[in-house]
């Protein structure tokens, strides 16, 4: 594994607006198609709902959480955001194959260390999964999804995630910058 | 006493409403018999062709995998028979017209012959190696003697091996999935292409991983075509057949076929053959785990969904 102190802000990466407009494309496109918004936490979701499942099934079943997801006809890793999200990874792969930048590496500032930046971003990571779970949605279910549904939870989940994220930066700037 | 006669394969609860006898042991056997294949052929056909040299892991180190693949397919093989200590009694007859019997006898002939053939490469891999016993030496001077004659041997019996990994499902009459003569040259391809695709992980020498990955890209081809092909002939069909083909469109197995064999398994890692070929810096290793991969979910459901299907009603 390499490490890269700066990252390579090369004329390789889309333009940002451009991307994101290409996004809402593909959320308009997704809706068409499947009738459905895009999701990233909820396959997470049922990846966990299935394992603990494997392990335990009777503290699954027994659990307010877990037993939501668990019935006897559906599978929990039969879920479209599970097969979305395995799309998301063969598409990121094609695209950073195009750009030249496959490459094991953990991408941080100068100032910090790849450890630090791996148990920080660990952290925020465990953080996000317990929010989006509060808030029924990550960025993607329920900011992007939501929005683009004009439902009003959406644009309050936008604000506050990146609300929240704009007002806490200044006091952890350090694990980052 | 309790006695019990069964006198229809009807009240046999293991056969009807569905045949539920096969669980993860014989896709994992065909699995693996179908990888032995394609390696071997690999390796014979470029011997005969005078390539060592150029292709050294199809000729060589590749084949290292073949003995350990196919002792654990065997492995899994009689874990699977009811009555295991019987397993020799295949070898008192030969019955041109049972695969059970044509397997029985091509891996009599061939697991012997792909240890031969990798032993005596040992001291190519590992030049302190020594073998314990003297006539070791003598039998690997006879391998490298009659090197080529038993390259041809080995190309026969691999195309049997893999096509007798299809037959041995397509000889059941009366499970409409599996009763069609493609499945012995689907599953030939489909085991020549994760042999492929193991020797293009393996090997080192660009040039060869390239001309493997072409060969590779060839395979999945003809095994989308023949994948396209088998269900224009079930739907072409009667009605048991349809019903069969109707599990992959829009029945049980249609997500898991068409995402993980058809998609991830086929269609991805050519792609990305495709773009490695045309210069893009692609980790062979994930290709490679592709297709192997889609060629194991490919044998599961071949095995699970064949089980489904029936004439009986």
């Amino acid at each position: 594994m390499t490490t890269s102190n700066i990252i390579d802000r090369s004329k390789r990466y889309t333009n940002p607006y451009l991307s994101g407009f290409l996004l809402g494309m593909v959320l308009l496109a997704t809706f068409y198609i499947t009738g459905r918004g895009l999701g990233a936490s909820g396959a997470l979701k049922s990846a966990v709902v299935t394992t603990v499942a494997a392990v335990s099934e009777s503290h699954a079943a027994g659990s307010d959480y877990y037993s939501k997801f668990i019935s006897d006809d559906k599978h929990p890793m039969n879920n479209w955001l599970v097969f979305q999200v395995i799309g998301v990874l063969a598409g990121a792969f094609l695209s950073g194959a195009f750009a030249g930048r496959l490459k094991l590496k953990v991408e941080h500032s100068p100032k910090i260390t790849s450890r630090t930046r791996l148990i920080m971003a660990g952290i925020g990571g465990i953080l996000f999964g317990i929010g989006s779970q509060l808030g029924r949605g990550c960025t993607s279910g329920t900011a992007l999804s939501g929005m683009a549904s004009m439902a009003l939870a959406g644009f309050i989940a936008l604000l506050a995630i990146f609300g929240g994220g704009y007002l806490f930066a200044y006091f952890f700037r350090k694990f980052w910058i | 006493m309790k006695e019990e006669l069964i006198i229809s394969g009807r009240m046999n609860p293991g056969i009807d409403p569905f045949l539920h006898i096969w669980h993860w042991h014989i896709p994992v056997y065909l699995f693996l018999g179908g990888l032995a294949a394609g390696i071997l052929f690999f390796a014979a056909l470029y011997t005969i062709m005078g390539r060592e040299k150029e292709m050294p892991t199809a000729v060589k180190w590749a084949t290292f995998v073949v003995p350990i693949a196919l002792v654990l397919g065997l492995m899994a093989l009689f874990f699977d028979l009811k009555h295991q200590l019987f397993f020799w009694r295949l070898y008192t007859t030969v019955r041109i017209e049972s695969p059970m019997s044509w397997g029985a006898w091509v891996l009599m002939f061939i697991t012997p012959l792909s240890m031969l053939w990798a032993a005596s490469y040992i001291k190519e891999a590992i030049p302190d190696w020594e073998w314990k016993y003297k006539f070791m030496d003598q039998i690997m001077a006879l391998v490298d003697k009659y090197r080529k004659a038993l390259a041809w041997a080995m190309l026969a019996l691999a195309v049997i091996l893999g096509i007798y990994t299809g037959i041995l499902l397509s000889a059941f009459n009366a499970r409409p999935l599996w009763n069609t003569s493609l499945l012995g040259l689907l599953f030939l391809v489909s085991g020549m292409s994760t042999g492929a695709a193991v020797i293009m992980w393996m090997s080192k020498d660009h040039r060869e991983r390239k001309i493997m990955s072409t060969i590779d890209l060839v395979l999945i081809i003809v095994e989308l075509f023949f994948i396209i092909h088998l269900f224009m002939g079930f739907m072409a069909s009667t009605a048991v057949q349809i019903e069969a083909a109707e599990l992959f469109l829009g029945g049980e197995f249609t997500v898991s076929f068409w995402v993980f064999v058809v998609i991830l398994g086929l269609v991805f890692p050519a792609i990305l053959e495709i773009m490695e070929l045309r210069g893009y810096k692609i980790p062979v290793a994930v290709p490679a785990l592709l297709i192997l991969f889609g060629g194991l979910v490919f044998r599961i459901i071949m095995v699970e969904a064949g089980q489904l299907t029936r004439y009986l009603y």
